[in-house]
């Protein structure tokens, strides 16, 4: 048994423009609370996300990549010591035309069950995927989405 | 427990805005492929889901807070074998999230391993993708009905069942 978050997204773009907007740093920190992907994207080369305040989020491995359809990556925490003993999880991102849209699909999974990390990239990945969406179709990134309990 | 789907999205919108394009037909057809619901948006009224091909559920207003939350219950009334479900439930959430809003939409049946769920599942990230587009670049994408991802499992699985079919015969 493992656990998992599965979200869809449809775009008004194209799979190469959200290929870039996915890869490269100077898009990713519009949308990813000022976060960023750095890797070779190469099959077997090194992967993080690097914080705003350049402190390290997560490290892995490029696992299999085919530009501009398919990334898995694997995935561990580096900087919550709860999340990083849960040790390695899988994430694979997949784009594909639809229509007049890109469908892009995230598939975070973890080898056990009660995972933290799948906990916490679930409230993540809707923030990043909705600000990567408006990014794509307005140009514009998404304002601060703190939620305010009343 | 029943099984049940969750999606969350954020919109640079208002709530004002955002409650009008999740109730109002003018707006629904644009992005739910053509769907519009009817109901006088009182607890306990009855609520209704027309699509391009007729009805398509119906049920009840079972909370409702405007601008804030919506919660109803749907029958399916197009297929017997999703409406041998019985009802499953669906609650709309607004909140505010910073200069943006966060919407979640549950959908909930009892039904084990449900039919509904599945399909539900597969809808509601195309529909709510392009309500957001709606409310953030005011057009929604033009999607055929032919185009929604349950049409096209039906059709693979009608091809499927063809296939089958056409083997069995030459068996």
């Amino acid at each position: 048994m493992s656990d998992r978050f599965f979200y869809v997204t449809y775009n008004r773009t194209t799979p190469e423009k959200a290929w870039d907007a996915l890869m490269k740093p100077e898009f990713n920190k519009l949308y990813w609370f000022g976060a960023f992907m750095q890797s070779d994207w190469k099959k077997g080369a090194p992967w993080k996300i690097v914080l705003n305040d350049g402190r390290i989020a997560d490290t892995g491995e490029i696992v299999e990549i085919e530009k501009p359809k398919k990334i898995v990556i694997k995935w561990r925490n580096e900087f919550m010591p709860e999340i990083k003993a849960e040790g390695w999880s899988q994430c694979t991102i997949e784009l594909e035309p639809s229509g007049d849209m890109v469908k892009l699909t995230v598939l975070h999974e973890i080898d056990k069950t009660g995972s933290k990390l799948i906990q916490a990239v679930s409230g993540g990945w809707p923030k990043i995927l909705s600000g990567l969406k408006t990014l794509l179709e307005t140009g514009k990134p998404l304002p601060d989405m703190a939620v305010s309990k009343k | 427990m029943p099984d049940r789907f969750v999606y969350v999205t954020y919109i640079r919108t208002t709530p004002e805005k955002l409650w009008d394009a999740l109730l109002k037909p003018e707006f629904t057809k644009q992005y739910w492929f053509g769907s519009w619901q009817e109901s006088d948006w009182k607890k306990s009224a009855s609520w209704k889901l027309y699509g391009p091909e007729g009805l398509n559920c119906s049920g009840e207003v079972v909370e409702i807070e405007k601008q804030r939350r919506l919660v109803t219950k749907w029958l399916n009334e197009s297929k017997p074998e999703l409406k041998a479900e019985g009802y499953s439930l669906c609650t709309f959430e607004i909140e505010q999230a910073g200069a943006a809003l966060r919407l979640t939409v549950t959908h909930e049946c009892a039904a084990p391993k449900s039919k509904v769920l599945e399909r539900v599942g597969m809808g509601w990230p195309m529909v709510l993708s392009n309500l957001k587009s709606l409310l953030e670049t005011g057009a929604a994408f033009d999607i055929p009905l032919s185009q929604t991802p349950c049409h096209q499992e039906e059709e693979k699985a009608r091809a499927n069942a063809q296939g089958n079919a056409q083997e069995a015969a030459h068996v």
